[in-house]
C-alpha cells in the first residue's frame, strides 16, 4: 500500500547541481544527500538558493548541471509530471489545494477513481480516510477544503502527497503560516512520516525546529554549500555562523549605513500608538526624521499588515498613528499619502507594477495629476521630473518610453520606489515592505544609498519590513523584532548583527522590548 | 476624407512623442490600417462605385454612430470593464427623444437632453454595481441590456414616428458641408484622443485597466474614473439613438438598436483594444469602426446577402484578433 519503503540506498542524492540566472549563480555545485527515513533540514537566507533548490527538483527550472537521483533512477532534468512520477512531493508555503473543492476530491485530483466512467466517491472517500488517518488529521474526506484550518489544509496536502506514493516528501517553511499548537502537531506528523521511511527535506528559518526535527542539516550561502553536517552535537552558533558567513559582509567603512543618528535627538516624526488590527498589535513604534528604522521577523509575523494598516490599505481595529504630531486616520491609501506616508509594497508584480505601461508612466503615475495644470497634463514637466528621477536612482536603461515589463527586477523596483522620492511628492514617511525582494546585488546597493540619502538629506522617517538580516544590518539605523504580530526586542548601535537578529527570532523569549520612549 | 480629418487624432493618442516616425511606426502597431487599404482598393475596382461622394457619405453617416459609442466604449475597456447594455439604451434614447419632441411637442433640444439624461441614469446603475459594488460588468451590463430593453416596451409599446421637422435636423443637417451625425462623431474622436493623452484621468484609465490593486495604492481613485466612463458611453449610446430615430423619423422599443451593443464591440476589439483592459487607442477604434462600415457597404453594393455580410462580420473580429496577436510578431 505503501510504496517503496525503507532501503539502503539513500531515497534523494543531488549531485553537482548548477543553476544560473543571467549571469547570477543562484545554485554552485550542490550536492545533498538524504536516506530514507530521514529529515535533511535545509537552512539559510532568503536568495541563498533554497528555493532554486526546491525548484528544480520540483521540474519548475532546468538545472544546467549535475544530477537528480530518487529513488534509485538519475535524471539531469525533471519535467513537474517526471518530478511527480518519480516520488517527489513539494508541499509549497502557498499551497495547492483547490479551496471549493472537498478533502476526497483535493486528495484524488487529476487521479480521480472511476467506475463505469463517473468518478467512484465512495472509494475515493474510503481511501482518502485511511490517508487522513496516516497523517493524524481530524478533518473528513467529505469536508470542504476551504472551511479547515491552515494546519489541516497541509496534512491534506500530505496526504495527496502519500496517495501518489511519494518517497521524497519536502516541506518549504511549513511552520510559517501555522499557530504554535498547529506547528507542534506538525511535527509529530514528521517525526511519524520519517519512521514510515519517507526522506524529508525541511526548508526553514528556525534552529529550534531544526534541532527537534532534522537529523542532517545543510546550510547555503550565495547558491554554495556552507555547512553540512548531522545535526546532534553542533551548537546553534555553528549553525548561525554558516547561515551569516565568515567576515561581515558590511564592514564599517562602507557608506551604506549613514551616519544618521546623531547625538543631538531629532525630532519624532511617525509616531504609532497601540495599533492594533486582525493578526497582530498592540504595535508601538516612534521613527524620528531622518532615521531608519527595520521591522524584522518571519514571513507571517505581522509585519506587512502593520505597514498596510499605516498605508490605509487595512483597517486598524485600534490605537493612533501621528505624522509630525497630526492625527492620521487613513481608511485608503490615498488618505495615507495625503497625510504624507507612502510604501512601496513586497509584491511587485501584483501590487507595484504596470508591466505594459512605459518606465515614465510607472513612476509618475501619482504625480500627473498634481503636476497638470487646469486639467491639461504638463507634459514637459514630466519629463524633466523623470529625467532628473532616472539620475537619482540610476536607471538603467533610462529609456522613458520603455514598457516596466523590460527592465530587470532592480530597475523596476527602483521605478516603484521612485513614484514617492520625485520632486513632485513630498513624503515625510516611508514605508517599504522587503524592499529587495528579486533585486540583483548591484542594484540593491543602490537603493540602499537611495534611501539612506533620502533620509539623511530629505530628513524622511523610514519603516521598513525585512526577513532578511543581512539587508537590515546594511540598512537600518535600529532594528524592532516582530513576533507573533508584536514588537518582541530591539536592536541598535552595535548590537544590531546578523547573528543578533537571527538568535532574536529563534528564542523570543530574551529582551523585551521597553516602552522607547 | 474621413481619414484625413483623423490624422491629428492619431498623433494624440501616444502623445508628442510619436511625431517622429510616425508612419512605419503607426502601421506597424495598427496592421488593420493595411487590411482596410486593400479593402477599400478590391471595393473600387470590383464595384467601381466605392469611392464615389455620395457612398463615402453614406459610409461615414453610418459609421458615426458607431463611432460615437465606440470611443468611450474603448475607454472603459481599456480600464478593465465591459458594457454591454448600450444596444438597449440605443433604443430607450431614440425613443424618449422621439416622444419628447413628437407627442410632447417639446423642442429638439429639450428631447435631445431628456434622452441624455435618461442615459446618464443607466450608466449610473451601471457605475454604481460594477465600480462600487464591485460586480461583474459583464453580467450587470448583460441583466442591464434585458431590464432596459423591457423597461422600453413597457414604456412605449407602441412604435413612435412624426417627430417633427426641429427633430430631423439632429440627423439630417449639413455643418460647413459635413453631416451633423459625422461632425458629432469627429469631435468624440477628438475628445477621446484628448482625453487619453492630455488629461491624468486618461492615464489613470490605462494604470487601473493594467493593475487595478497597484493603482489604488498609488493613491489614485480607481472607482470614480470607471464610474465616470460607465455614464459617458450610456449618454453617448442615449445620444446615438436620438441621432438614429431623427435619421429614421421612427423609433421602435422591440427592435431599434438590436445587436448594436456586440457591433460596437467588434469595432472597439477590431481596433486593437484589448478586452482584458489595458491597452488600446482611439486611433485603432476608428479603424475597426471605418473596417466595419466599409465591409458592410462594399457587400451590399455587390449584392451579397445579409447572412453572409453577418459571417463576413463575424470572420473578420477572429481575423481580427489574430491580426493582434500575430501581426506584431511578423513585422519585427
Amino acid at each position: 500500500m505503501t510504496g517503496k519503503t525503507g532501503m539502503a540506498e539513500p531515497n534523494l542524492r543531488i549531485r553537482g547541481l548548477s543553476k544560473s540566472f543571467g549571469g547570477v549563480r543562484a545554485l554552485d555545485r550542490v550536492d545533498l544527500t538524504v536516506p530514507a527515513g530521514q529529515v535533511h533540514a535545509l537552512l539559510g537566507h532568503n536568495g541563498a538558493g533554497k528555493s532554486t533548490l526546491i525548484k528544480c527538483l520540483g521540474g519548475a527550472f532546468p538545472p544546467d548541471a549535475g544530477t537528480i537521483e530518487v529513488g534509485g533512477s538519475s535524471h539531469t532534468r525533471l519535467s513537474p509530471r517526471e518530478s511527480i512520477a518519480a516520488g517527489v512531493a513539494i508541499i509549497f508555503q502557498t499551497l495547492s489545494v483547490v479551496d471549493s473543492l472537498t478533502v476526497a476530491e483535493n486528495i484524488f485530483l487529476g487521479q480521480e477513481w472511476t467506475k463505469y466512467g463517473r468518478i467512484d466517491r465512495r472509494a475515493q472517500e474510503d481511501v482518502a480516510a485511511g490517508l487522513l488517518q496516516r497523517v493524524a488529521a481530524n478533518c473528513s474526506p467529505r469536508d470542504r477544503v476551504g472551511e479547515l484550518p491552515m494546519g489541516q489544509r497541509q496534512l491534506v496536502e500530505i496526504a495527496k502527497a502519500l496517495s501518489r506514493s511519494a518517497s521524497v516528501l519536502v516541506l518549504d517553511e511549513p511552520t510559517a503560516a501555522l499557530s504554535g499548537a498547529e506547528s507542534d502537531a506538525l511535527a509529530e506528523r514528521v517525526e511519524d512520516l520519517r519512521t514510515q521511511g519517507l526522506a524529508i527535506v525541511y526548508v526553514t528559518h528556525l534552529l529550534a525546529e531544526v534541532e527537534r526535527l532534522a537529523d542532517t542539516v545543510t546550510v547555503l550561502r550565495d547558491g554554495r554549500v556552507t555547512h553540512q553536517s548531522e545535526v546532534s552535537g553542533r551548537s546553534r552558533q555553528e549553525l548561525v555562523d554558516a547561515i551569516v558567513g565568515p567576515a561581515p559582509p558590511v564592514s564599517p567603512g562602507t557608506t551604506t549605513r549613514a551616519p544618521a543618528r546623531s547625538d543631538a535627538p531629532r525630532p519624532v516624526c511617525l509616531t504609532v500608538d497601540g495599533l492594533r488590527g486582525p493578526g497582530f498589535g498592540p504595535v508601538d513604534v516612534d521613527v524620528a526624521e531622518g532615521e531608519i528604522v527595520g521591522l524584522f521577523g518571519l514571513i507571517g509575523s505581522g509585519r506587512t499588515r502593520v505597514l498596510e494598516t499605516l498605508f490605509g490599505r487595512r483597517r486598524a481595529s485600534g490605537g493612533t498613528v501621528r505624522v509630525k504630531g497630526r492625527a492620521v486616520e487613513a481608511t485608503r491609501p490615498a488618505d495615507a499619502l495625503a497625510a504624507g506616508i507612502a510604501l512601496v509594497p513586497a509584491d511587485r508584480r501584483r501590487q507595484g507594477l504596470f508591466p505594459v505601461l512605459s518606465a515614465q508612466d510607472n513612476a509618475l503615475l501619482p504625480a500627473i495629476r498634481p503636476l497638470a495644470r487646469r486639467g491639461v497634463r504638463a507634459l514637459r514637466a514630466e519629463r524633466r521630473i523623470f529625467g532628473a528621477l532616472c539620475e537619482a536612482v540610476g536607471l538603467r536603461p533610462a529609456r522613458p518610453g520603455l514598457p516596466a515589463a523590460a527592465f530587470s527586477g532592480g530597475n523596476q523596483q527602483k521605478l516603484v520606489l521612485g513614484r514617492w522620492i520625485n520632486e513632485a511628492h513630498h513624503v515625510d514617511v516611508l514605508l517599504l515592505d522587503e524592499p529587495t525582494q528579486g533585486v540583483d546585488v548591484g542594484a540593491r546597493q543602490e537603493i540602499y544609498q537611495v534611501v539612506s540619502s533620502l533620509a539623511a538629506q530629505g530628513g524622511t522617517a523610514v519603516l521598513f519590513a525585512s526577513s532578511d538580516p543581512e539587508e537590515v544590518v546594511a540598512l537600518a539605523h535600529r532594528c524592532l523584532i516582530v513576533s507573533a504580530g508584536r514588537i518582541t526586542g530591539e536592536l541598535s548601535g552595535a548590537e544590531l548583527t546578523e547573528a543578533a537578529l537571527l538568535s532574536a527570532v529563534h528564542d523570543p523569549a530574551p529582551a523585551t522590548s521597553e516602552g522607547a520612549a | 476624407m474621413t481619414t484625413a480629418t483623423t490624422s491629428p487624432a492619431d498623433r494624440l493618442v501616444p502623445g508628442p512623442r510619436a511625431l517622429a516616425g510616425s508612419g512605419l511606426d503607426t502601421v506597424r502597431r495598427h496592421p488593420l490600417l493595411v487590411v482596410l487599404a486593400l479593402m477599400v482598393l478590391v471595393f473600387q475596382l470590383t464595384t467601381g462605385s466605392f469611392l464615389d461622394g455620395g457612398n463615402l457619405r453614406g459610409i461615414a453617416t453610418d459609421a458615426a454612430t458607431l463611432t460615437l459609442v465606440a470611443v468611450p466604449l474603448a475607454l472603459l475597456v481599456i480600464s478593465g470593464y465591459l458594457d454591454l447594455s448600450v444596444g438597449s439604451t440605443v433604443a430607450l434614447g431614440g425613443l424618449v427623444a422621439g416622444w419628447l419632441a413628437g407627442q410632447q411637442h417639446l423642442s429638439p433640444v429639450v428631447a435631445v437632453l431628456g434622452a441624455l439624461v435618461v442615459g446618464a441614469a443607466v450608466g449610473a446603475v451601471n457605475g454604481i454595481l460594477c465600480c462600487y459594488l464591485g460586480l461583474s460588468s459583464f453580467i450587470v451590463t448583460l441583466g442591464m441590456l434585458t431590464a432596459v430593453r423591457g423597461l422600453a416596451q413597457q414604456l412605449f409599446p407602441l412604435p413612435l414616428s412624426g417627430f417633427g421637422s426641429g427633430f430631423a435636423w439632429l440627423g439630417g443637417s449639413r455643418i460647413a458641408g459635413i453631416d451633423a451625425p459625422v461632425v458629432i462623431a469627429l469631435l468624440v474622436l477628438v475628445a477621446g484622443a484628448l482625453f487619453l493623452a492630455l488629461t491624468p484621468a486618461g492615464r489613470h484609465v490605462f494604470a487601473i485597466g493594467v493593475n487595478r490593486e497597484a493603482a489604488h495604492l498609488s493613491g489614485i481613485s480607481v472607482r470614480r474614473t470607471p464610474f465616470a466612463l460607465f455614464v459617458v458611453t450610456s449618454v453617448a449610446a442615449a445620444l446615438a439613438g436620438a441621432i438614429k430615430a431623427s435619421v429614421l423619423d421612427s423609433a421602435v422599443a422591440g427592435t431599434s438598436g438590436a445587436g448594436f451593443e456586440l457591433t460596437v464591440l467588434t469595432a472597439v476589439l477590431l481596433g486593437g483594444v484589448a478586452l482584458t483592459g489595458g491597452s488600446g487607442s482611439v486611433f485603432g477604434v476608428l479603424l475597426g469602426v471605418l473596417f466595419l462600415g466599409c465591409l458592410q457597404n462594399g457587400l451590399t453594393l455587390l449584392n451579397v446577402p445579409t447572412f453572409w455580410q453577418q459571417m463576413a462580420q463575424g470572420i473578420a473580429l477572429a481575423a481580427g484578433a489574430a491580426l493582434a496577436y500575430f501581426g506584431p510578431r511578423l513585422t519585427r
